[in-house]
């Protein structure tokens, strides 16, 4: 049995029983990092190297020492008849813009390059506590600000493992890649208007976006306090499942967290689909592209692998039981993308207006006169240009003279969307569906530096995904299929509050359903190639 | 010249005395602390902490919302205040904005020349304090000790006329805060801080017009001179033609005097907008009711109650009314005596209040129970001690913590008071001192005090003074 | 063509409320991109309402614990918060004196 064919679920349970041992895992998944991650991402890099070019480029840290460390607890436990936990010897991947103690917690920017926090993200600290082995902090979109990941200050950017050449999505595209490359078989994400699920559907695994107050947000540096989740990448929904439920549950230190308690996710997933309604959306089987100068909206299909890849999805479920209800109206979802570009920019304007050179952070080394100067100079250079755009755009629609026109509205369009999505979950209502199944990107992944640059393009990536944000709604993304250029496709699953256990269900049945497609056996380029060199 | 009148609102921040502050577990007055020593990552603005609300702060706002009549807001919202300072760690202040914990309410005020004034108040909301900074060689140097302690700001309507009535809202205002027990309200410690906007109009008009805002004051005094020196000035200005502009002012407690700070018309855009760390604050009318109830009788209605139900005086009400504990004290004594409750008041004002300005102590605190008191003046009633020694008395029980009764008894301090053994006293100082007897016959009449004085001495004071003084003169005039 | 919303001189504004110094091709980016992320929201201004709708503050109605009570925790490492400033004095935070902050208007 190799590292790479080993699911978290299975490690678990050899690390448990012996079999396995914790300090062996790491070792593995560090060896596997070395073998296919190439250089990590570091300020004001260049890349010349072509040897680079194929590598994966996952990581901004490695964390060695601390994975050894908690390694040895695990083995340590097992041994003395203790329980290791739900995720023993699990190696695990953190987005950086967790803060970690002891480690660099970035956010992928330069403002944050030499933060080390003195205190650990709850979502963390509980995966460690259930015996998971961070080994390292993954690449992101500077301050999770991007679809893409290229806007990271730490470069080489992260590199899709199915062709390098190709965008991993984001802002989790570090997660992303890692899990696809088996650099480690889980991470931890965020996901704010579809940041865990586009990377994962870009990269060909698994993401969730649990229920907005499923996972505690503490120790998450914020980008949109109303949408940001913290969620699991993984390579199955079994694995996704674990993680989630080695991490859910009410937080003292988070109010917004909720206080529903979490239900057995591992149990839901052993039902099967007969009976379940599978809801399909003729509002998401086509994309809006907007004219950028004029704003006016055109509307053109998904990607015909990507609408077929849906398709088929439906198909292989009907025939396991499940019943599909077309034509579920959501009207408003077209409005998901303008909502999220007001609400979240004036939450992540105000959330970064605490980096400012003087508490912490980047500090400018250039001389200053006076306060407003240091100021300046400190967030000009610390910050990319995607906060800068970010923030500048935040701080237009909340204005006094525009709040109500942008802000106001937007909070109320907010509701019309999540309205869609109730009505047609509500039991007594006309569709009464149990899961809406919806491609979770309009394109595969996309060619690095094709959309980067262009805003207003790259954010519309987010647009199959971002309404499940606005409503506060779990959503999950699974492997649906290779398009003919050999991109992975991603089928989302969207349902009700905390009925995240609907969603294991739903996508576990998919996969047994396709358990011998063909294209299952296919795997990422980085890996071919490790292959080969072998 | 015309007549002028003075039109002035005050804003108040009002630092809440409970343990810690609004949003997280740092103790909530850190003025013995040495700096940034009371902080947290929550307070001092680390990246991807929360704020969590404390409760007490609820309780507490709700009830100051309740004691000044304002309605108490069943879902007050917390907004984001976005600004830059370098005391402020988040670069925004939590406070609320749109929906604020109370809403309307009063405070009627009584001048010492008995004219009333009715002060509206417009909103009371919750908010988060900012550090402290000092500034050294051209140097800031921030503490972020006080971060995050809970502040009620609470705004009036510009119902005030005068400086003096300025600083009586701000006088009454301290006891209620004292009296419900929602802070110290130590103006020197900062728990209650005022600022002052001043305009003047011409007396009979309605209209409002630009103000000038004062800050900085750290007393009431200060309060009412910097209002009336501003005043003053903007009347001096406006008959000179010149155009009132909307000032910042700074006090100079130092030298007494106000300093132009900054224009006020580029106000900044704060971009208020609902703070999505934390829920709506919500309150249910049992708990609103609840907390309604729970508020003790307030000073006003308490005065006003003493004066009718006990018969006294407006002025000796104010005195025993200043202070809630005070006022309880009084009561107490007065249930215990059962007799004239006037006489207890002026024990109260008279021994009462000067042993609590020796000891600075408040009542509550003194040895000397109600109980004791009422025992001292019964005492004195009944002629079982004389008034000088009840005086006396009220020390001793304060220093021993026996009873007047105990101490009575093994000091021997009881009342010479039998007509024999006094006609026995009287009858020795005549004999002793026949000089003084034949000034006396010769019409020195004032000798008495003298004569008395030594049956004092030889009592060590407790010779019964009225029936001696009978006695004396009935010896000498025989 | 939709007219442009942000004019270089309001942008110059956001731009110094924000704190940013920019050097003039950046600022000429972000100032087109803001444009364009203003006509794509433009819509969103012209959205008729459902009147029935309420504004909240999150997408769920978040069940959430009651506040917390008044009890004092100490965070064990205040210093290691302060050694984390780029520059401090005796324990204080250390930044610059604002240029025209106290200047007096005679």
């Amino acid at each position: 049995m190799s590292y790479l064919t080993l699911s978290a679920y299975e490690i678990s349970q050899k690390v448990k029983s012996g079999e396995l041992k914790a300090v062996e895992m790491v070792e593995a998944a560090l060896a596997q990092i070395k073998a296919v991650d190439g250089v990590q991402g570091q300020l004001d890099y260049q890349q010349t190297d072509p040897a680079q070019d194929n590598k994966v480029h996952a990581f901004i840290s490695i964390t060695e020492d601390i994975a050894r460390e908690h390694a040895a607890e695990v083995d340590r436990k097992v041994a003395a008849d203790e329980d290791p936990g739900l995720l023993a010897g699990v190696p695990l991947s953190v987005k950086d813009i967790f803060c970690v103690e002891k480690t660099y917690s970035t956010a992928a920017s330069r403002m944050l390059s030499n933060f080390v926090p003195p205190y650990t993200a709850t979502a963390v600290e509980r995966l460690t506590e259930a015996g998971a082995l961070v080994v390292g902090k993954t690449n992101l979109d500077e301050f999770t600000y991007g679809s893409s990941s290229e806007s990271s200050a730490f470069q080489p950017c992260p590199y899709n493992p199915w062709n390098p050449l190709h965008a991993t999505g984001g802002s989790s595209g570090g997660s992303a890649a890692a899990v696809a490359a088996g650099e480690t078989p889980l991470s931890l994400g965020t996901d704010t208007g579809g940041s865990i699920r586009q990377p994962a559907a870009f990269c060909g695994v698994v993401g969730l976006k649990p229920t907005y107050g499923r996972v505690s947000r503490d120790g998450l540096i914020a980008f949109g306090s109303s949408l940001d989740c913290p969620g699991p990448l993984a390579r199955d929904v079994r694995d996704a499942a674990l993680m989630l439920q080695a991490m859910a549950g009410n937080d003292p230190k988070d109010s917004t967290s909720s206080l529903v308690e979490p239900v057995d996710y591992l149990a839901a997933l052993q039902q099967d689909v007969r009976g379940l309604r599978i809801g399909l959306s003729p509002d998401y089987d086509h994309i809006a592209y907007p004219d950028t100068e004029t704003g006016e909206i055109s509307y053109q299909s998904i990607q015909k692998e990507v609408s077929q890849a849906v398709f088929d999805a439906a198909e292989a479920l009907a025939k396991a039981g499940a019943e599909i209800v077309e034509n579920v109206p959501m009207p408003n979802s077209r409005f998901g993308i303008p909502t999220y570009f007001v609400i979240s920019r004036v939450e992540a304007a105000s959330n970064l207006h605490r980096f400012d050179g003087v508490k912490y952070g980047f500090r400018t080394d250039q001389p200053f006169e006076d306060l407003n100067e240091l100021y300046r100079l400190s967030r000009a250079q610390g910050f990319g240009t995607q906060p800068k755009l970010r923030i500048l755009m935040g701080m237009y629609v909340s204005a006094a003279a525009h709040a109500a026109n942008y802000y106001q509205r937007a909070l109320k369009v907010r509701a019309m969307i999540r309205k869609d999505l109730t009505d047609a979950f509500d039991p007594r209502g006309a569709y009464r569906i149990d899961t809406l199944l919806t491609p979770t990107t309009p394109t595969t992944s996309f060619k690095r530096k094709e959309v980067f640059g262009n805003s207003v393009l790259m954010q519309y990536s987010d647009q199959m995904t971002v309404c499940a944000n606005h409503a506060g709604m779990p959503a999950l993304t699974i492997p649906g299929g290779l398009d003919p250029a050999g991109l992975p496709i991603g089928l989302q699953f969207i349902a009700n509050d905390f009925r995240e256990d609907l969603l294991f269900r739903a996508g576990r049945g998919y996969e047994l359903s396709t358990a011998d497609a063909s294209w299952r056996q296919v795997k990422p380029l980085v890996l071919r190639e490790q292959e080969v060199n072998k | 010249m015309k007549n002028y009148e003075i039109v002035i609102g005050l804003e108040t921040h009002i630092q809440l005395n409970t343990q810690t502050k609004i949003f997280c577990g740092c103790k909530a007055d850190s003025w013995e602390s040495e700096a940034n020593t009371n902080i947290c990552p929550v307070c001092s603005g680390l990246p991807g902490i929360l704020p969590v609300l404390n409760a007490e702060v609820v309780q507490k706002g709700a009830l100051l919302a309740a004691a000044m009549h304002a309605e108490v807001n069943p879902c007050s919202i917390f907004d984001r205040k976005n600004y830059f300072y370098p005391d402020l760690p988040k670069g925004f202040q939590i406070t609320q904005f749109y929906e604020p914990i109370g809403k309307g309410g009063y405070m009627d005020l009584t001048m010492p020349d008995g004219s009333q004034r009715h002060v509206r108040i417009n909103r009371l909301h919750l908010e988060e304090d900012a550090g402290k900074t000092k500034i050294d060689h051209g140097v800031r140097l921030v503490d972020f000790n006080r971060c995050g302690v809970p502040l009620v700001e609470m705004v009036t309507e510009p119902d005030l006329r005068s400086g003096a009535e300025a600083a009586q809202y701000l006088t009454q205002l301290r006891q209620l805060l004292r009296w419900i027990g929602v802070s110290e309200a130590d103006m020197e410690r900062g728990h209650l801080r005022c600022d002052a906007n001043v305009s003047i109009r011409e007396v009979g008009s309605t209209v409002l017009n630009t103000k000038t805002e004062i800050k900085n004051v750290n007393s009431i005094d200060a309060v009412r001179q910097g209002i009336e020196m501003e005043a003053q000035r903007q009347i001096v200005a406006v008959e000179a033609g010149e155009k009132i502009e909307s000032y910042t002012l700074d006090w100079d407690a130092e030298k007494g005097t106000l300093r132009k700070m900054r224009s006020k018309e580029t106000e900044a855009d704060y971009r208020y907008f609902r703070e999505p760390d934390l829920l709506p604050v919500v309150l249910s009318n049992e708990e609103i009711e609840r907390i309604k109830a729970s508020l003790p009788e307030l000073p006003l209605a308490r005065k006003a109650r003493f004066v009718t139900e006990y018969q006294l005086n407006d002025y000796d009400c104010e005195i025993l009314t200043s202070e809630r504990g005070l006022s309880d004290y009084y009561e107490a004594a007065v249930k215990a005596y059962g007799g004239e409750a006037k006489s207890v008041a002026n024990w109260m004002i008279n021994e009462l209040l000067r042993l609590m300005k020796e000891k600075n102590l408040a009542a509550s605190a003194l040895r000397i129970t109600p109980q004791d008191l009422a025992q001292i003046i019964q005492m004195v009633d009944d002629g079982e001690v004389n008034a000088a020694t009840g005086k006396l008395l009220v020390s001793k029980v304060d220093v021993t913590g026996q009873s007047p009764a105990e101490i009575v008894a093994k000091e021997g301090l009881g009342a010479v008071s039998d007509d024999a053994a006094l006609l026995a006293l009287v009858d020795a100082v005549i004999a002793a001192s026949p000089k003084e007897v034949e000034s006396f016959k010769t019409g020195k009449e004032s000798l008495l005090g003298w004569f008395l004085g030594q049956v004092m001495q030889r009592t060590g004071g407790k010779a019964d003074p009225k029936r001696t003084r009978e006695l004396m003169i009935k010896r000498l005039k025989n | 063509m939709t007219p442009e919303k942000i004019t270089p001189e309001l942008f110059d504004k956001l731009v110094e409320l924000a704190q940013f110094a920019l050097d003039p091709s950046e600022k000429e980016y972000l100032r087109q991109e803001l444009n364009h992320q203003l006509a794509a929201v433009k819509e969103l201004s012209e959205i008729p309402l459902d009147p029935d709708i309420n504004a909240t503050t999150h997408g769920i109605e978040v069940q959430g614990a009651e506040p917390r009570p008044d009890v004092w925790v100490p965070f064990a490492l205040p210093e290691a918060i302060i050694a984390l400033a780029p520059e401090s004095e005796d324990n204080l935070v250390a930044v610059p004196d604002v240029a025209s902050a106290r200047k007096a208007v005679a």
